[in-house]
């Protein structure tokens, strides 16, 4: 059994690593995100209502729906937490809480080995691919809906807006430039399967891409790449995203980030999990909503 | 001295008081629905599919928008927006997988048109339609009031509903 949505909801931190990234990205998505935490005051949050036997029953109702494994929020966490796990990271989240809030992003720097471009692009590919999957659990719908998810995508709104926010920045524009879609999508055209097998993200979720084999879930992460590529394009103008606004953002968080950007993929992947931490938050709004309907 | 012992027994005792009781956390209020619906189903087998509610949701036209946000068993939910602001959250749900969710009909004695009508808190109102389904619309913004609650609950085909089994 995996733990209570309450525990899970409950012990979302309001003040971290990846909390401070998203806060410093927060121009990106003016005004979506806050960082609610705690499984009541998400209950509040969502439904606007604090009257306690009320959210006693939506709570109730809640945790009900996410036990049902049938009901997919469950395997939307696990991608979710999944897709953001890299081994070690346990140990180097620890190291930096050992440090406290004073510590130098260069001092780290050795300790890391810059990501290449193809690893970039395969990480994008799984992320893009885990929102959709995702999408579709937590909605009801198939696996492969590519085309309901990007139809989606432009009604995005709080945390899950965050995130892919957050992606296009972190896991697109600064590892791989302002075409980074196109670019993800000639590195994994040029990868080849024994690559992509090489990746222990992809091992860990390759399950639940859909695909009969290697090759047909690579095929699956270039079509998720290419549906987002129109929304990614008029994101980054819409909201005049840049690498050198991203960079400056992060300044103030990461000091010496701006000379060391070959890095910021390797130290980012070990230090947050904003993937987990919104995808948490979405699951317990779509749960929450969907409670106070049917209570 | 005796007195000195004295004190260190009283000390003595109210540490292990300490360690036996204050380090132990309150339950938490969610713990008993935790053991109760752990692995257990949250749907019933009779429920009918959400996708067969789509099709009686309002039509909406400019400013107004419909998004359907999910679709699961015994459910379907969508978000209503005006010139693209959710105004509020408006779904259907099968009161076979939540029985408990009928009785706030039976008690409250309120009506729209011929249906059951229930108030859940201060921003949402439900009908109840063919002694099963209930049709909500929950206010998000302030400007979408109860009345407009009642008037877009009336958008929906509610008789339809009601026949669907």
């Amino acid at each position: 059994m995996s733990e209570p949505i309450y525990k899970i909801v409950d012990d979302l931190p309001s003040s971290s690593m990846t909390v401070r990234l998203l806060q410093a990205l927060d121009w990106v998505v003016p005004g979506e995100w806050k960082n609610i935490v705690g499984f009541e005051n998400t209950i509040r949050e969502v439904t606007g209502q604090s009257d306690p036997a009320f959210v006693q029953r939506v709570g109730e109702r809640a945790i009900a729906l996410y036990n049902d494994k049938t009901q997919g929020y469950q395997r939307a966490l696990w991608l979710y937490q999944t897709v953001d796990f890299v081994q070690g990271v346990a140990g180097f989240t620890a190291m930096l809480s050992k440090l406290g809030e004073s510590f130098s992003f260069l001092s780290f720097l050795d300790r890391l080995t810059p990501k290449s471009d193809t690893t970039q692009a395969v990480d994008l590919g799984l992320k893009i691919v885990t929102e959709i999957v995702a999408f579709c659990k937590i909605n009801g719908l198939p696996g492969d809906s590519i085309g309901d998810f990007v139809e989606s995508l432009a009604d995005y709104r709080h945390e899950a807006l965050m995130r892919m926010g957050t992606l296009v920045c972190i896991d697109g524009l600064v590892p791989l430039g302002p075409d980074f879609i196109d670019k993800g999508l000639s590195l994994l055209d040029r990868s080849g399967v024994s690559t992509v097998e090489q990746s222990s993200r992809f091992n860990q979720i390759k399950e639940y891409i859909p695909g009969k084999n290697t090759a047909e879930q690579i095929s699956f992460m270039q079509q998720g790449l290419e549906a987002v590529k129109g929304w990614s394009q008029n994101f980054t103008s819409s909201h005049n995203v840049t690498l050198d606004k991203i960079v400056s953002s992060l300044r103030g968080k990461l000091q010496g980030v701006e000379g060391h950007l070959d890095y910021l993929g390797a130290f980012l992947d070990m230090s947050v999990n904003y993937y987990e931490h919104t995808g948490v938050q979405s699951i317990a709004r779509s749960l929450i909503s969907r409670a106070a309907a049917e209570i | 001295m005796l007195r000195y012992r004295w004190r260190l027994l009283v000390w003595g005792l109210a540490v292990l008081a300490c360690l036996g009781g204050c380090g132990k956390a309150e339950p938490s209020r969610w713990e008993a629905a935790q053991q109760s619906t752990a692995n257990q189903p949250a749907v019933a087998e009779q429920s009918v599919e959400g996708s067969s509610f789509n099709r009686f949701f309002p039509q909406a036209e400019r400013p107004w928008d419909i998004v359907f946000k999910q679709e699961k068993t015994g459910f379907a939910q969508a978000s209503l927006q005006k010139d693209g602001r959710e105004m509020a959250v408006l779904s259907v749900s099968d009161t076979v997988n939540n029985p408990d969710a009928l009785q706030k009909y039976q008690t409250s004695g309120l009506t729209l048109d011929t249906h059951p009508r229930a108030e859940i808190g201060a921003d949402a109102t439900a009908v109840l339609v063919g002694d099963r389904y209930q049709v909500q619309v929950r206010s998000q913004d302030p400007e979408f009031g109860p009345a407009d609650r009642e008037a877009w609950l009336r958008k929906f085909n509610l008789e339809a509903i009601g026949r669907i089994r």
